[in-house]
């Protein structure tokens, strides 16, 4: 039936208390009578069906999406705040266990194209024979275009395939060797404020990195020259998972669903208009859900009332609706040193973890929330993103496929999906910088990243 | 500075040319560089910025300057897909610049934080030609007799003439991308006294790029004064979230004690929107929506110019 059927709703203080009819339109073909349905305003468990069900109903069919979240959004009530940067101890396998995502270690193989374009195309200096001879005429051909490469040509192997783009390792490298040179070494800054030394030096690195390597690759991914970059965006979501008793209050004894929000501040987010591909398919099972016995209050976990607020980053009208690649950025207080003082070195990926769950299902689900799914209509194909998270030298890559958004007690039960989560341990891009000089660089986690930013749908 | 680019221009022995250089409106006017495909993403950056960035119903200046200016800056770099060698450019924020000349007798000194300025590898090359350059000789300062020319600024007793070849160099030695290329301005305040007025915004435009190209020359060159033989360019670039400044700076002598002899050239092109008023809720009258949400006066050229100045010195 149609809730929005002009009928004034009363809403009384916090009950949900409707005075139209149950209002199914059956005519009075069968009878005279209307239809025998629970009461609306009764305290019993039949009306709080009841009251449930019509409150889906006005939810299904709102007439747009900023409606949609409006009235999803509408009832405040006290609830648990997650923050994607934690010092928790094993917060992310309270964090899985709220989103009902599964943690699969290691980055998932890419399609077969992918694959071949990773290896080949950026192999080391190293001499290796070249693969496909087939693909050297063409690449040849595109070869010369970028002239510093001339000289790195000679160095630099072909390609395997044809198709697959020429990346110079060489380039990309004095890239990201001159963004950290600039923001270490050369730019003279004040000094760090007190406990701010992510605002300083890693901040500007990451960012610096960023827009050039967006930059620079732009020609190889269409999609990131149609793409979004938004510097330090809000990104909000707002869900129900289990169920508790209220404790104390005049709602007390009554049972109500577990709430949870993230209120996320990623340093940087790509946002595109096409959406990435599915990394598996949509009922696919690779791992357990942890269970947690304890209340969320024992993580610690605290609960306030505030606007309950769903948001990629930009509001509904944007084109650009779908996320890329979101870069967070540790702060000074969760820095690796700092926890291996308080011998917490098990932690310390633990905290690259949390970030990287918290804050892509953020996303990935307010994305999926744009596009019209909520917990009782859930998502018909997946939703992915990328996420990098970073301290300045270490850096974790993540990966993130949304299955599910029915996390809700009714909508929990019988469902088989999961979400699930694709992520590294953290590695360094370099050692130690000295003296105008990077020493150590590590091309292996600046390739990862040229990898991330150059995923695309397959259209593309 | 309370007399304005007038009294900027007396300070750094400047002339003014109005409207942008002819190789900058070359680039606008080429029909290769198709300016034209842009429009849809520039509307599309100035609804981000304007509407669509915040949970908020209508975003804050503080908030919406810097936003559009970063999407702005986002859609030129993606022009190095066409020009490779727009990839050698490098973004430096929060940056300090310290320039000392002297000005018939007055010692002056520029000084702060200005903001944002982007480095190249390769210098813009001289944007006059060389019977321009001479043909400034005979242009007569404006002064503007009984005001000094030194009103509202601030007398300091200064210990050390700091240059950029000192210890306050703002960038070390052996910077790859050592030339200044643009200087970026963002009047975000909220309130309207915070901001600059067009007039004095392009006054502090032209002070800090004159600042920043006399300490590239006092680099190149060494301190003593003297006409260049190579001029330096800097370009700067001024908003505050709507209305655009663009000035092309030439540095062509560092003998600033006199005011006799060849001049540095300025070209200034001022006060141009890039749209006229973003509506963020309807305007109702009487029950009647009468302006729906939207962004009215959208005006491409400001972005063209603004691409071109980008692009100057690599195309």
């Amino acid at each position: 039936m149609a809730a929005s059927r002009g009928r004034r709703v009363l809403w009384h203080g916090r009950c949900w208390f409707s005075q139209t009819e149950s209002a199914v339109p059956s005519p009075s073909s069968d009878s005279l009578y209307p239809p025998i349905v629970a009461s609306a305003t009764a305290k019993s468990k039949a009306a709080k069906r009841r009251r449930l069900e019509y409150f889906n109903q006005r939810v299904h069919g709102a007439a747009s999406i900023e409606e949609k979240l409006r009235l999803y959004g509408k009832l405040q009530r006290p609830k648990y705040m997650l923050y994607p940067q934690t010092f928790a101890l094993n917060a992310d396998r309270w964090y899985r266990s709220f989103t009902k995502t599964v943690f699969v270690p290691g980055l998932p193989p890419r399609a077969a194209s992918a694959a071949a374009k990773g290896p080949g195309a950026v192999a080391p200096e190293a001499a290796r024979p070249p693969e496909g001879a087939a693909g050297a005429a063409p690449e040849a051909a595109r070869a010369p275009a970028p002239g510093a490469e001339a000289a790195a040509a000679a160095k630099t192997p072909k390609p395997a395939a044809g198709a697959a783009p020429y990346l110079d390792v060489g380039e990309l490298r004095s890239l990201a060797c001159d963004a950290l040179l600039q923001e270490s070494f050369y730019q003279h800054k004040k000094q760090p404020y007190l406990y701010r030394y992510h605002d300083h030096t890693p901040g500007p690195f990451l960012t610096q990195l960023v827009s050039s390597l967006t930059t620079f690759l732009c020609g190889l991914n269409p999609l990131l020259a149609a793409s979004s970059l938004d510097l330090k965006p809000e990104v909000n979501y707002y869900w129900h998972y289990g169920e508790e008793v209220v404790v104390h209050g005049h709602r007390k004894g009554r049972v109500d669903p577990v709430r949870f929000q993230i209120d996320d501040k990623p340093h940087l987010q790509i946002r595109v208009p096409k959406q990435l591909p599915e990394i598996v398919p949509l009922e696919s099972d690779l791992g357990d859900v942890p269970v947690i016995e304890h209340k969320p209050s024992k993580l610690p976990l605290f609960k306030k009332q505030y606007e309950n607020k769903v948001f990629i980053g930009s509001k509904v009208a944007d084109p650009c609706c779908y996320g890329h690649t979101q870069f967070h950025l540790i702060p000074d207080n969760l820095k690796r040193e700092r926890l291996v003082r308080a011998r917490l070195e098990d932690q310390i990926e633990v905290v690259y973890r949390a970030n990287g769950i918290a804050s892509l299902f953020a996303w990935t689900a307010a994305q999926a929330m744009y596009q019209g799914f909520w917990s009782e209509a859930d998502v018909t194909h997946p939703f992915v993103s990328q996420a990098v998270v970073t301290d300045g030298k270490y850096f974790a890559f993540f990966c993130y496929q949304l299955n599910t958004l029915a996390l809700t007690v009714e909508t929990i039960q019988n469902n088989p999906r999961k979400n699930i989560c694709w992520g590294t341990d953290s590695k360094p891009l370099y050692d130690v910088v000295e003296d105008g000089n990077v020493k150590g660089f590590n091309d292996e986690v600046l390739l990862q990243l040229v990898r991330f930013l150059l995923n695309r749908p397959k259209e593309l | 500075v309370c007399e304005g680019v007038r009294q900027a221009q007396w300070l750094t022995k400047t002339k003014r040319v109005e409207g942008l250089p002819p190789s900058v409106l070359d680039i606008v006017d080429s029909p290769a560089h198709r300016l034209g495909d842009y429009e849809e993403g520039v509307r599309r950056a100035v609804s981000h910025a304007r509407f669509w960035d915040t949970t908020e119903v209508a975003p804050r200046r503080e908030h919406y300057c810097p936003v559009l200016f970063e999407d702005l800056i986002h859609l030129c770099r993606l022009m190095a897909a066409k020009y490779p060698s727009l990839a050698k450019r490098m973004l430096a924020r929060n940056y300090r610049i310290a320039a000392t000349w002297e000005r018939e007798s007055i010692l002056l000194q520029v000084r702060g934080l200005n903001g944002i300025l982007m480095n190249s590898m390769a210098p813009i090359p001289p944007v006059a030609s060389k019977e321009e350059i001479l043909a400034t000789e005979e242009h007569v300062l404006e002064t503007f007799y009984p005001i000094s020319p030194t009103i509202d600024l601030q007398e300091v007793n200064v210990y050390k003439e700091l240059n950029d070849t000192g210890e306050s160099s703002r960038f070390k030695d052996g910077y790859p991308y050592s030339h200044p290329h643009t200087l970026f301005f963002l009047e975000s305040a909220n309130i309207r006294p915070n901001r600059f007025r067009p007039e004095q915004l392009r006054a502090k435009m032209l002070m800090f790029a004159f600042g920043n190209a006399l300490a590239k020359a006092k680099a190149l060159y060494g301190n003593d004064p003297k006409v260049l033989e190579e001029p330096i360019v800097v370009q700067s670039i001024g908003t505050d979230g709507q209305l655009f400044q663009f000035m092309v700076f030439q540095l062509n002598t560092t003998d600033l004690v006199s005011s006799d002899g060849i001049k540095n050239l300025v070209w200034i092109d001022s006060d141009q929107n890039l749209y006229e008023k973003a509506q963020c809720t309807p305007e109702v009258k009487k029950r009647v929506v009468t302006k729906p949400v939207g962004i009215y006066g959208f005006q491409p050229d400001t972005f063209k110019k603004f691409l071109a100045l980008y692009l100057h010195g690599t195309v």
